[in-house]
């Protein structure tokens, strides 16, 4: 580690200021980025050597998965059970179950598979909120701007476009299918909503519910899924792999039922990932926000099956990871707390970036302050203080009323948020890039169509806060739709049952890994990233 | 002498409800009896070392003693007539063709504690013991025998008949208790005990039927009548209920101490279409299991307690060869899960868990971590609850875990 | 050297450190956790539900196991999800009319009156939410003030599984809250914005951005 200031030192220096000093900027927002945002770091970034994204920069640890070998082989597809729909979709966080009830409305057979339960995934964890243009001074080309301009001119302008456009929308869906909001004034006008600032807006233009709107998101979204009786809902049965047509559509998906211990084979005519993003795999060995099973998956299928991929070396560290306790390590602290005012402080007690920065930003500055030794140093955990006074002052709303959530957690480290600050370094949050996408969350490969943190191009190469959860039901919605259409259109070209589908790829696949000389012998995707690996069982008849 | 029936269940006393007809067969003379000596019938009561046969097999004298002795204006005695166990079904037969027996026991049992206030605490879900049992009790308002007592007592005897719940969990003592208060059965938490702080805080006998069925029998043929009727040390007589693969089930009423041997294969008529025994849930399906090593226990408190079991309620429901011990024990467990109360989070949870894994290992997609986990629940939710039912539960899973691994795949798994 | 603490989780004695939660100390087990896990300590997703035992108490009570710091001693069993048979239905847009409400929640969850009062569902719940009294208010149609009860529910489904009357608490309460928010939030600044947006106005220019960050 660094040297850094040690815990009880940092605190008097802290207490020697009565308002924070803020340190003088040292360099530019470009090099700050290019000398300490881990996404630069020399050893954040590869190639890729096969597939369809040969010759695109890769992190190397996901490259190590992309570049690997099936879990399964023909045998496992033998004896498995054989189930049909018209569109299956694969993941249970928020882009999944939009996806799924979006597809239900439209008159399709949807099956929806999670390799957890439903809902325990990245966005019942989402604090802050969600972006919508809805303000008389706001409008979707603001919108539109903030976001251009936070994810480094880098985002597909079409799809980017949509995002902002479809927002009004998703709130209309969200309040109609019994989601709350913040109101700024519950009794006026329908209910006033109330707008809060993100980091990188022009102006405020966040929606949210208290500080667990990803919460209020996800109860309600499930809760309407298990209602739905078009969606066979099947918790703990995680995708192995993808089926293919001999023309390399996508014909389906590989489960395995955790509860029976058994394979599934579900042929589709439209299948949607939705298996969000990748923080498990502690890239450049940051702790994460993200949840368990946030492992890949989704990319490792998509691109052993042909799906282009972009932006796979752009990810996201959040500023305020929670350092102390240990226990805690890695745990989100919403950036609606410095929305709201809360300060960065190094251990000489300055404030050394402004709070409310494109997050990229803020994370870099505080890896440079930690690299100069300006970080603190508690019980072996590096971090910097993020000071909660500004929000507990005299006059104002106690934290547990404006923020439970961050009440809760201050709890939780044993902290008093009106005298102590809260230990914080940067933590992996999201994966900016992902599946390359059109504008129906349809992906390179016919049949195969993807929606939420799998996906890349909406944000560039930084998102801005708010704009995931947006982006999730804009295209989950946008999927849905289009996979029920495509699979209505299927049906009405032929009423033969759906052809089924094979690994075929997988094959291919295998010959491309040892032509380029890969090591074939990790199998992915990870499934769960805990040390101990789950073993498929597999009949022994089959095998024999 | 043949063994078979001689007291409670024996032909010449199966009158029904008519009064005259029990009193023409012997009937009233062991409240005569008691009315002589009220002082003596507790002391009585212990020389003949009379058990609770509601399932705990505890002296039923020191419960009278107790009350007896606790202070209080207005005494209870009640009868538990809930029976709702899987397996068991001696109350309900006692309840309607001799109901007379049941209610002289209970007025001798109010007349040693000093009661003011005898209740018949129904399972409504067995009518006709409900319905004979109210013909029953209003034949005695109107005798001269309750006079007699009132006298004795220096105060009247109230006496009613109230439909329980029905509910399992609505036998538990704490549960009568609080049923009579026009509750929720909730059972409660002991000490304070029923004999101290009862129904309405005041002292309170609650006896099972066939306790109280006992007791003028005892006090008209006397202390050592009754102790010779068991086996070696063990006293009076037990009403066995007879269930599961035998080739005649049923309600035996046998000398207290006779075999499991003799109760299944003489007078069960042995195993249905000659398989081998395998074994037998002792007392209803929340204590141990016994196994064919077990056919030489002797069915009395202590030797079945001596075998790490429990003699119970007296029932004995038998599996032979080629019955899936599994799916029975997983049927109990629903039966739990169903019966529990609601108030202790680890018993209603509890249960929950253990049907699930149960269920899982039946169908034979268990793991070996869902066995641990098993057996680990059996560790952690005894004593959990305020009252036993959680424990009936764990005891019936842990001890198929411990008699019979292999069906779990136990041993297959520590050989491999 | 720092003093190492044991607990025994499904089974399993496992080391862990002093801090340590206990859905940390599972993650070093054995076997690959597949179950009751989801957000990692943050407390939200309500998938780690658990039993736990303190060493030498006679007490066992349900937690969140990513909430719960480990002790010596402590015994732990996980809990599986618990789904009823079971359940009414009901869509969104049937909840619309706030007149149908009360009859409504009658009809979609008629076990709430039933409540026997045992309390199970309040011990259970590890958000200490007075779950009982919810569904008293509920059953006497006092709906928002039942609704705001079950505002920091995180759906953990414990109460259900508690409740010996399968009234399903923690659903009453999401049922009523959504009611409140379909039939009474029309934000003007959102209607106002769709109305622009479907009467074709407030397009997107995708390449003005390239002018101005050129400039
Ligand atoms: C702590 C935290 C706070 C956040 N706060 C905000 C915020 O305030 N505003 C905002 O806009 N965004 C926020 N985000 C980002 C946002 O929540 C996520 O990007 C978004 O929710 C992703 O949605 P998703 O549906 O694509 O993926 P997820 O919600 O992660 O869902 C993916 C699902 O797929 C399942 N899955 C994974 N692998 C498989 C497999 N092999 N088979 C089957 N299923 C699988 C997962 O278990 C999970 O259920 C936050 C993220 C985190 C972690
Ligand atoms: C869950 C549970 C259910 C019980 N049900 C009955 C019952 O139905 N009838 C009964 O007589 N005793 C029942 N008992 C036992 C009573 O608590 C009590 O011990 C008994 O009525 C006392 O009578 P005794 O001493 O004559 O056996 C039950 C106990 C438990 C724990
Ligand atoms: S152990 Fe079960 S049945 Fe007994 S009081 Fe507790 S919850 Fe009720
Ligand atoms: S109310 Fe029920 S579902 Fe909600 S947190 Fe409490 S126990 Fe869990
Ligand atoms: S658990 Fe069910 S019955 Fe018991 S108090 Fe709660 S809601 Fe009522
Ligand atoms: S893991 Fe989500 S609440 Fe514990």
């Amino acid at each position: 580690m660094n040297a850094a200031i040690e815990y009880q030192q940092a605190s008097q220096n802290r207490a020697s200021h009565a308002t924070p000093p803020r340190r003088a900027d040292d360099l530019s927002v470009a090099a700050l980025l290019a000398q300490y945002h881990p996404d630069h770091a020399a050893d954040a970034s590869t190639l890729l050597h096969i597939g369809p994204s040969r010759g695109q920069p890769c992190h190397p640890r996901l490259a190590q998965l992309l570049q690997s070998n099936a879990l399964i082989d023909g045998f496992d597809l033998a004896g498995a059970e054989q189930r049909s729909t018209d569109v299956l979709v694969l993941g249970g966080g928020g882009a999944g179950a939009a996806a799924a009830l979006t597809a239900a409305r439209s008159g399709a057979a949807v099956m929806l598979a999670s390799k957890l339960r439903l809902g325990d995934s990245n966005t019942v964890m989402a604090e802050g909120g969600i972006q919508a243009a809805l303000a008389a001074s706001d409008s979707p080309q603001q919108h539109f701007d903030d976001a251009m301009r936070g994810g480094h001119h880098a985002a597909d302008p079409q799809l980017l476009a949509q995002l902002a456009s479809d927002a009004p929308g998703v709130i209309r869906w969200l309040i109609e299918l019994g989601m709350h909001f913040d109101l700024a004034d519950p009794l006026s006008d329908g209910g006033k909503l109330r707008y809060k600032q993100a980091g990188g807006c022009s102006q405020p233009r966040i929606l949210c519910y208290r500080d667990y709107t990803g919460l209020e998101m996800m109860r309600v979204l499930r809760e309407t899924v298990e209602l739905e009786p078009g969606i066979q809902l099947l918790n703990r049965c995680p995708v192995v792999e993808l089926l293919s047509h001999q023309d390399g559509s996508c014909a389906g998906a590989v489960l395995y039922d955790l509860e029976y211990q058994r394979f599934i084979v579900v042929s589709a005519r439209q299948t949607i990932l939705a298996t969000g993003g990748c923080g498990q795999l502690h890239l450049q060995g940051f702790p994460t926000s993200n949840h368990y099973g946030a492992t890949a998956d989704g990319l490792v299928l998509a691109y052993r099956l042909g799906a282009q991929l972009r932006d796979m070396d752009a990810f996201q560290y959040h500023p305020t990871g929670v350092a102390w306790p240990p226990r805690l390590r890695g745990g989100l602290i919403s950036e609606a707390a410095r929305s709201a005012g809360a300060l960065l402080l190094n251990g000489l007690g300055e404030r050394f970036v402004d709070e409310l920065a494109p997050r990229d930003v803020v994370t870099a500055a505080m890896l440079r302050e930690c690299a100069a030794g300006r970080g603190i140093e508690r019980d072996g955990q590096l971090g910097l203080f993020l000071d909660l006074r500004p929000l507990c002052g005299p006059g104002l709303p106690t934290l547990a009323s404006q923020l439970p959530a961050l009440q809760h957690l201050a709890d939780k480290c044993g902290i008093d948020p009106t005298r102590d600050p809260l230990l914080v370094y940067p933590t992996l949050h999201y994966q900016n890039g992902g599946v390359v996408i059109d504008s129906q969350g349809q992906s390179s490969v016919p049949g195969l169509l993807c929606a939420g943190e799998i996906t890349g191009g909406i944000h560039g190469r930084n998102r801005l806060m708010g704009n995931a959860l947006l982006d999730i039901l804009a295209f989950g919605r946008r999927a849905g739709r289009q996979a029920a259409r495509q699979a209505q259109a299927a049906r009405n070209k032929s009423s033969l049952p759906h052809l089924r589908g094979g690994i075929e790829h997988v094959y291919r696949w295998q010959r491309q890994l040892a032509l380029a000389g890969l090591d074939a012998s990790q199998p992915a995707p990870l499934l769960y990233p805990g040390q101990a690996r789950l073993t498929l069982h597999r009949p022994a008849s089959a095998r024999a | 002498m043949e063994k078979l029936n001689q007291v409670l269940l024996n032909p010449a006393v199966q009158v029904g409800p008519d009064l005259a007809a029990w009193l023409h067969a012997g009937g009233g003379l062991g409240l005569q009896a008691a009315l002589g000596a009220p002082s003596a019938i507790i002391r009585c009561i212990a020389d003949a070392d009379l058990r609770g046969m509601g399932g705990a097999g505890f002296p039923a004298w020191r419960k009278w003693e107790a009350t007896a002795n606790a202070v209080g204006d207005c005494k209870y005695v009640v009868c538990n007539g809930n029976e709702d166990e899987p397996g068991t079904f001696k109350d309900r037969t006692l309840l309607s063709a001799s109901p007379h027996q049941v209610v002289e026991g209970a007025l001798i049992a109010a007349l040693a504690v000093r009661a003011r206030c005898l209740i018949f605490y129904l399972n409504p879900h067995q009518d006709s013991s409900l319905h004979t049992m109210q013909q029953a009790v209003s034949q005695w308002q109107d005798s001269p025998w309750l006079d007699k007592l009132s006298h004795a007592l220096g105060h009247p005897l109230d006496i009613k008949v109230v439909a329980s719940s029905g509910r399992y969990i609505g036998g538990e003592e704490t549960a009568v208790v609080a049923s009579l208060e026009a509750g929720f059965p909730f059972p409660r938490k002991k000490p304070p005990f029923p004999a101290e702080q009862g129904i309405n805080n005041q002292p309170t006998l609650i006896n099972n039927v066939e306790t109280l069925a006992n007791v003028s029998h005892i006090l008209r043929h006397g202390a050592g009548w009754y102790r010779a009727l068991g086996v070696g040390k063990a006293c009076g007589t037990k009403l066995y209920s007879l269930s599961g693969d035998v080739l005649r089930p049923g309600l035996y009423e046998l000398p207290m101490g006779s075999s499991l041997q003799e109760l299944v294969f003489h007078y069960g008529g042995g195993m249905l279409q000659g398989k081998a025994f395998k074994a037998v849930f002792t007392g209803g399906p929340s204590n141990t299991l016994l196994t064919a090593r077990d056919l030489d226990v002797a069915l009395d408190f202590d030797s079945v307690w001596l075998r790490h079991s429990r003699l119970g309620t007296g029932a004995m429901i038998v599996i032979s060869e080629g019955s899936s011990i599994i799916r029975k024990v997983a049927e109990y467990i629903d039966f739990f899960a169903k019966g529990s109360c609601g108030q202790c989070p680890s018993c209603k949870c509890g249960t929950f868990q253990l049907a699930r894994l149960l269920d899982r290992v039946d169908g034979g997609r268990h793991s070996p971590a869902d066995l641990d986990a098993l057996q680990h629940l059996c560790q952690i939710l005894p004593g959990s609850g305020r009252c036993g039912l959680i424990d009936g539960a764990v005891t019936v899973v842990k001890s198929s875990l411990h008699t019979f691994p292999e069906e779990y795949g136990l041993l297959v798994q520590q050989t491999a | 050297m720092s003093e190492t603490i044991r607990i025994s989780i499904d089974g399993k004695v496992m080391a862990a450190q002093p801090g340590d939660s206990i859905l940390q100390t599972r993650l070093h087990g054995p076997d690959a956790v597949t179950a009751n896990i989801g957000c990692m300590g943050q407390g939200v997703c309500g998938s780690c539900r658990c039993l736990v035992r303190k060493a030498g108490e006679r007490d066992t009570v349900s937690r969140l196991a990513c909430e719960t710091v480990v002790e010596d001693g402590m015994q732990v069993s996980f809990i599986d999800y618990y789904q009823p048979d079971h359940v009414h239905h009901y869509r969104p847009h049937d909840l619309r009319d706030g007149w149908q409400t009360l009859p409504q929640l009658q009809q979609t969850f008629p076990e709430t009156a039933h409540c026997r009062h045992c309390g199970g569902c309040d011990r259970a719940c590890p958000r200490g939410i007075p779950v009982q009294q919810g569904i008293a208010l509920a059953s006497r149609g006092e709906l928002p003030a039942a609704a705001a009860l079950f505002d920091p529910c995180i759906m953990c489904n414990l109460c259900t599984l508690a409740c010996p009357e399968n009234i399903r608490p923690n659903h009453v309460g999401l049922y009523l809250r959504r009611a409140q928010a379909i039939q009474n939030l029309r934000p003007g600044e959102l209607l106002r914005r769709l109305d622009q947006q479907a009467r074709g106005q407030l397009a997107i220019d995708t390449t003005a951005y390239l002018a101005r960050s050129s400039s």
